[in-house]
């Protein structure tokens, strides 16, 4: 195992979808953090990576 | 737009839970020591409370450290929570009280890192770094964690005394069964900035460590990630210009860093969400403040030094 292949993908729940379809202009397109993206996040930070 | 403002939650906090430390290193770039716990730190009920938050918003990605966050008295009720509501974990420990036991109990939790500084392959040149620190206890966690089936990773911060020995070191965390040795540029910040005449490596010494990272890199790959770019704090900071990074650093007291290499705060979860706190943050990227405030660090990295000199931001008022 290591950072750079373990991915959670996070599920909508109905409020969210519902809040999607209702009004689809008026609300920010609110990504879901997933943890795929986290590795170059940490790697790109020094301080961070090796603290 | 920025990325950060798409996303409901950061993707990594990066949690320093105290200033204290059972070392005193002279590289330390938190000014950690014993004795150095911050008067006003989150307690355990603040603390606990924090980290359900940090869960229930859906942050993927936790890094708890500090100074060294096993002095903690409830660093394993925080671990727990956040491992057991499916916060993945990262854990970075000198591995002095990192034993079996210890690893046991991490291994029921989403552990994807624990991290060990290994600061040299030999007692006397890690000591010199780590006054009264063990080599052997700190290879001893290292196998602590493996042995349990923990991800161990290795981080080396280089300077003039133990430069030499970081192939060693590399040679070594093979060995224990890294997955990943992890390092960069020394950073001027905390007690390295005040010790900095006694430990910066040479530009020689700087020039042979990189083309040794370069020549393992490719000759241990696929067996060893090696870690080392962006190189300096400079260079990081650099990059965050154009994409501001997803992470909250979260320090002892609670309060918020726009940039881990700044001095500047954004906002206090003593006394606010992390919702609150991840908009304070978003909101001070979008403005020319912080921008400035980067761009002044990229150019002058003497001002990293001022890192732990924390300030508020005057952007969104906390």
């Amino acid at each position: 195992m290591n950072e750079s292949n373990v991915t959670i993908e996070t599920a909508k729940s109905a409020d969210q979808i519902k809040t999607e379809k209702a009004k689809p202009a008026q609300k920010p397109a609110w990504e879901t953090p997933k943890l795929e993206d986290v590795s170059e996040q940490v790697m790109a930070q020094p301080y961070i990576r090796f603290t | 737009m920025n990325r950060i403002d798409q996303l409901s939650a950061p993707l990594l906090v990066c949690w320093q839970l105290t200033r204290d430390c059972d070392l005193a290193c002279l590289h330390c770039c938190t000014d950690s020591a014993p004795g150095k716990r911050l008067p006003d730190e989150l307690d355990a009920a603040e603390a606990i409370r924090l980290a359900g938050d940090i869960a229930a918003q859906g942050v993927p990605y936790v890094m708890l450290c500090g100074g060294e966050p096993m002095v903690v008295p409830h660093f394993f009720a925080l671990a727990e929570t956040l491992g057991r509501a499916g916060v993945q974990l990262k854990i970075e420990t000198n591995g002095q009280r990192f034993d079996a036991a210890s690893a046991r109990r991490l291994a029921a939790l989403p552990i994807r890192s624990i991290q060990v500084s290994l600061d040299g392959d030999t007692q006397e040149v890690y000591e010199r770094q780590r006054p009264g620190a063990s080599l052997a206890r700190a290879h001893a966690a290292c196998r602590a964690a493996h042995d349990a089936g923990l991800p161990l990773e290795i981080t080396f911060a280089p300077s003039r005394l133990n430069v030499d020995e970081a192939e060693r070191v590399i040679e070594r965390a093979l060995a224990l069964g890294a997955f990943r040795f992890n390092t960069g540029a020394l950073m001027r910040i905390g007690t390295a900035a005040r010790q900095w005449h006694r430990l910066e490596p040479s530009p020689s010494q700087y020039e042979g460590f990189r083309a040794m990272l370069d020549r393992q890199s490719r000759s241990l790959a696929g067996k060893l990630e090696l870690c080392y770019e962006p190189f300096t704090v400079s260079d990081g900071l650099r990059a965050s210009l154009a994409v501001p990074p997803a992470t909250l650093l979260v320090l002892p007291n609670g309060w918020v860093k726009v940039a881990a290499a700044l001095p500047q705060i954004c906002a206090d979860l003593r006394r606010q969400t992390l919702s609150q706190a991840w908009e304070a943050y978003r909101s001070a990227w979008r403005g020319d403040t912080v921008a400035g405030l980067v761009q002044g660090a990229v150019t002058d990295p003497l001002r990293h030094a001022q890192a732990n000199t924390w300030q508020s931001l005057v952007v969104v008022p906390f």
